[in-house]
């Protein structure tokens, strides 16, 4: 009985600790909301409140329909779907190497690569843009998912191998007494095995698309070309003339979609390896 | 004999296409950097541009003066800080989470990681702007309300590297969390009953069990989260050194003061040549760090 | 190591390999013509129309681009990517004809199209006695109040009075005056009042440093007053909800002063009483640029576009639309520019108002003069010592340049 009573205590106390934080942590994100709700000009006031003033869905209805945005919520989800894919396309198996075949110059590789991974990117883009000019992916939406892909590589192969190592080999060696080939037993035992590290580096790579605006604006001509980050900068680049409430909406309705990819996926976290893969 | 050359070939196969795609993205800018640095491409010389051997490095280590040496230390102290409050706070929040009795525990999580989702230069505006500006700002007006001194959040030093460190916190920690979340996922519940039939605590457990089995999942994510921590720039920048709107604050990192004394120039080749300096220290460092931590083993 | 070479060596190979076949241009894309613009909408549209009617021959194609002058660094002279002309401020043109990217204006316009043309938008758009843009509008910053606080008699003639009025009425959360006191851009106007500049045509750093340093040492009294963090959206937004009586801000903060229901009044600039000079606000030439690509291999489209752009009625109509200064002078015989009270302020403001310095050694000014402000402003830094670091400072990026 007073161990019960004290766990429910205990988890009271978290539960009401978890609340306090997500309160404060989304203190900026409620300002934006309630900004994006007000019929005010204004990102600052000198009497804010949560609540918003003259209370208004109007911002919201101009994002939707006002602007591009039904344009820009295509290329951006077409690009993230593709990039993503493909980054996982171009990583898992790179990562299964070097997680389970020994070579030479294995572990430079990787160290080399987190290295140059750090050179600061401020200067990559006009290599890049020399890279692209010449075979005519500059301006369209290939050259932006080599781009991405390329910058988010690294990151991909390091964090599904890192994950791949702890996986048993017992695990797979079972499989290939049955005959089975590399690629059945990455598809059929390792991939649903890495799940989490699966998930978070796909989910990594969303958000980076989801989000990058630099190359997005650099790269690509025209409003009917961008991605939601970059229509989403434009509306407020030039500060003199930029509306903050439509702003602050657009930046909401930006993030929507990815918080509701991140709850769905939340169901996978969990790895497959506790469900009793040695032991099974 | 024949089965190793056809794994060989898998392996050269199978990492090919990342690899490729990490010489086109990664290393070649690299290169061509490296090359630029070597000429004198600059506003006057756009096009017909010549190499100049290594004139540019002569007159960029004349940039590494004092004030670059205080913005080194700066970062490097940066990059530490934020990197052990990361790891401690990911890792109780996480554990946290994890309780299993934590019926909220999805929510919790997804209310978590909104500031993930938000575009990055979206949310350092509203932390400059809605939280730290000094006349409308919330701190601000909740000082004003418990009746005490407003406060220039971003204008001395101190206080600017804790507004940032804040506010990098507050970006990096989602992912922080989930990637520890999803280590922790994948321990063997059964350790941790085992565990709690011999008596042992949450530290104890923690140390035996938790801690060495998620260090190799979220090493790799940890690594290259230092190294993004030292290059981070545009915290830094977009809160106290943008153009037109600084605060007053003389702290620096590398980058951003590589930005003012070299990139602003329009000169190519020049801030080139400091690009590379600045990413052979980066070298230098994690080279020793690496060696250190072998002689360690 | 080696095979990762030799995998980047063909794809290199491949890569030109496919450069090479590259399609050949096409005729009907001699009357497609591609305008970057980072302008709001109401200014485009008004553009949009007008050339509709006046060339429909030409496809005019208007492609917004949020970090304009990165692209054009980026893309330059490339015909593949780069567009034909661009519309961008007179302040860029320096670094772009030092590049070689942009094509002399005058020769694409017929003889004497330049002349009704105000004397300081062809000043501001030419570098090195080339012309490199055609004006379309002009800017400047203003001196405006809230006539609910400030009443027109009240309004300061000179700088003391101006500063009199901010001391009578500073406190409590309420301010005076308000400017963004370190923002280069702002602050030009204080150097200029004092005889100061801050580069000039041979691209010395602060000429005159004493007259730069009375205007600094004179400007911390009205700092004092001001609030400590003042970048853009705290000043619009102390004016805005009535917290500030009167403030120096451009044009562009007219509609939301109108939206916020504020008695605007627009008055002239205090004038200096140790100098005798009103307060000199840069002031910023809107125009558009012809690539030198498009100059060669387009030419007969750019000429029309051009031709049809001097006709008085683009500018009467950017200034009905948004309220912009036009710099074609005939533009104010029309009844509606010519009573439009912002427009006409503009006008005379542009009077003693200095075009914005457009070599490209200006570039890296911006940044010295921002941080010396913010070394005297807001680190309480002294003066003299603040501005000899800012002088060196300047003149080493200057060297860093070439």
């Amino acid at each position: 009985m007073s161990k019960k009573c004290k766990e429910r205590i205990g988890l009271t106390f978290l539960n009401v600790f978890f609340l306090a934080l997500c309160f404060a942590t989304l203190i900026p994100i409620l300002y934006a909301l309630s900004v994006s709700f007000s019929g005010q000009n204004s990102l600052l006031s000198s009497d804010f409140s949560f609540i918003p003033k003259d209370f208004t869905f109007e911002n919201y209805k101009r994002v939707i329909f006002g602007e591009d945005i039904l344009v820009w919520f295509k290329n951006t989800v077409l690009l993230a779907a593709v990039t993503v894919t493909l980054s996982l396309a171009v990583a898992v198996p790179a990562a299964y190497c070097f997680s389970r075949r020994r070579f030479r110059g294995r572990k430079t590789i990787l160290k080399c690569l987190v290295l140059l991974n750090s050179f600061p990117a401020l200067l990559s883009m006009f290599a890049i843009y020399r890279l692209l000019r010449p075979v005519g992916l500059v301006n369209t939406g290939v050259g932006l998912i080599l781009v991405y892909t390329g910058t988010m590589a690294v990151f991909s192969l390091w964090n599904t191998k890192g994950y791949f190592d702890t996986i048993p080999m017992e695990i797979e060696e079972a499989a290939r007494m049955d005959g089975a080939s590399d690629l059945q037993v990455v598809l059929r035992i390792v991939l649903p095995l890495a799940k989490p590290s699966i998930i978070t580096t796909a989910l990594q790579v969303l958000i980076y698309v989801w989000n990058e605006y630099i190359y997005a604006t650099t790269f690509m001509t025209g409003e009917e070309k961008y991605t939601l980050a970059a229509g989403l900068n434009s509306l407020q680049a030039t500060e003199m003339t930029g509306s903050w409430p439509v702003f602050a909406a657009a930046s909401i309705t930006v993030s929507v979609p990815v918080l509701i990819i991140f709850f769905l996926c939340q169901k996978y976290m969990t790895s497959g390896l506790t469900a009793g893969g040695v032991k099974g | 004999m024949n089965k190793r050359r056809k794994e060989r070939l898998t392996t050269c196969a199978w990492s090919a296409p990342s690899m490729i795609l990490i010489s086109l993205m990664v290393v070649f800018p690299i290169l061509y950097t490296f090359y630029i640095s070597l000429t004198n491409m600059n506003v006057y010389h756009w096009f017909d541009f010549s190499v100049i051997g290594l004139k540019n490095y002569g007159r960029a280590l004349f940039t590494f003066d004092s004030g670059f040496l205080s913005a080194l230390l700066a970062t490097v102290l940066w990059t530490v800080v934020n990197m052990v409050l990361q790891l401690v706070i990911a890792f109780v929040l996480a554990s946290l989470l994890n309780i299993r009795k934590l019926r909220l525990r999805r929510l919790y999580k997804t209310l978590l990681m909104f500031p993930w989702a938000m575009p990055g230069y979206v949310s350092i505006l509203l932390w400059k702007t809605g939280i730290f500006n000094s006349q409308f700002g919330l701190l601000n007006q909740w000082m004003e309300k418990l009746g005490q001194q407003t406060v220039h959040w971003l204008s001395s030093d101190l206080s600017a590297f804790l507004c940032c460190t804040v506010v990098n916190l507050w970006l990096a920690l989602p992912f922080m969390i989930m990637i520890m979340d999803g280590a922790m996922q994948s321990i063997d519940r059964s350790y941790y009953e085992s565990a709690l039939l011999d008596g042992a605590n949450w530290f104890q457990r923690t140390r035996a069990i938790t801690l060495p089995a998620i260090s190799p999942i979220i090493g790799p994510a940890v690594i290259i989260t230092v190294f993004t921590t030292f290059k981070q720039f545009d915290v830094v920048y977009l809160l106290t050194q943008q153009a037109g709107a600084k605060t007053g604050s003389g702290f620096h990192k590398v980058l951003t003061y590589a930005y003012e004394n070299a990139f602003i120039t329009n000169n190519y080749g020049y801030s080139s040549a400091i690009s590379i300096l600045i990413f052979l220290l980066l070298l230098i460092f994690s080279a020793r760090y690496q060696m250190k931590e072998e002689a360690g083993r | 190591m080696r095979r990762i070479c030799s995998l980047l060596l063909c794809l290199a190979m491949l890569l030109s390999l496919a450069a090479c076949g590259q399609p050949a241009a096409d005729p009907a894309e001699a009357k497609r013509l591609v305008i970057w613009h980072d302008k709001e909408d109401g200014v485009i549209q008004a553009m949009e129309q007008h050339l509709q009617a006046a060339v429909p021959e030409l496809e005019v194609v208007f492609e917004k681009k949020t970090s304009l002058t990165d692209s054009l660094k980026l893309v330059g002279n490339d015909p593949s990517a780069a567009p034909d002309l661009f519309i961008f401020a007179h302040d860029k043109v320096g670094v772009f004809a030092e590049m070689g990217i942009l094509a002399p204006i005058e020769e694409l316009l017929a003889e004497g199209a330049l002349e009704p043309y105000l004397d300081m938008t062809l000043e501001a758009a030419s570098y090195g006695q080339t012309l490199y843009q055609l004006p379309l509008y002009f800017e400047t910053l203003l001196f405006m109040y809230n006539r609910r606080y400030m009443q027109d008699e009240e309004v300061p003639k000179t700088t003391d009075e101006l500063l009199s009025y901010m001391e009578n009425n500073t406190g409590r959360g309420r301010y005076g005056f308000v400017e963004q006191h370190s923002t280069a851009y702002y602050s030009a106007a204080w150097i200029h009042g004092f005889g100061g500049s801050i580069i000039d045509e041979t691209a010395t750093p602060f000429p005159d440093p004493l007259a730069v340093q009375a205007a600094l040492e004179y400007h911390l009294n009205f700092v004092a007053l001001m609030p400590g963090e003042t970048e853009y959206s705290t000043v619009n937004t102390l004016f805005l909800e009535g917290k500030a009586d009167a403030t120096i801000g451009g044009p562009w903060m007219v509609p939301s002063a109108r939206g916020a229901e504020i008695d605007l009044g627009i008055a002239p600039m205090p004038v200096v009483d140790a100098t005798g000079l009103a307060l000199a606000p840069y002031s910023g030439v809107q125009g558009i640029h012809v690539l030198k690509h498009a100059a060669e291999t387009k030419a007969a489209a750019v000429q029309q576009l051009l031709a049809a752009l001097t006709d008085p009625a683009v500018g009467i109509e950017l200034a009905l639309a948004s309220g912009c200064a036009p710099a074609n002078s005939l533009c104010y015989e029309d009844a509606r520019v010519a009573e439009d009270p912002l427009v006409q302020a503009m006008r005379s403001t542009a009077e003693i108002a200095v075009p914005m310095p457009n070599i490209p050694e200006m570039d890296v000014m911006w940044t010295v003069v921002s941080n010396l402000l913010t070394d005297v402003n807001l680190s309480g830094k002294p003066v003299e010592e603040s501005l000899q670091a800012a002088r060196k400072e300047a003149e080493q990026l200057i060297e860093a340049m070439k």
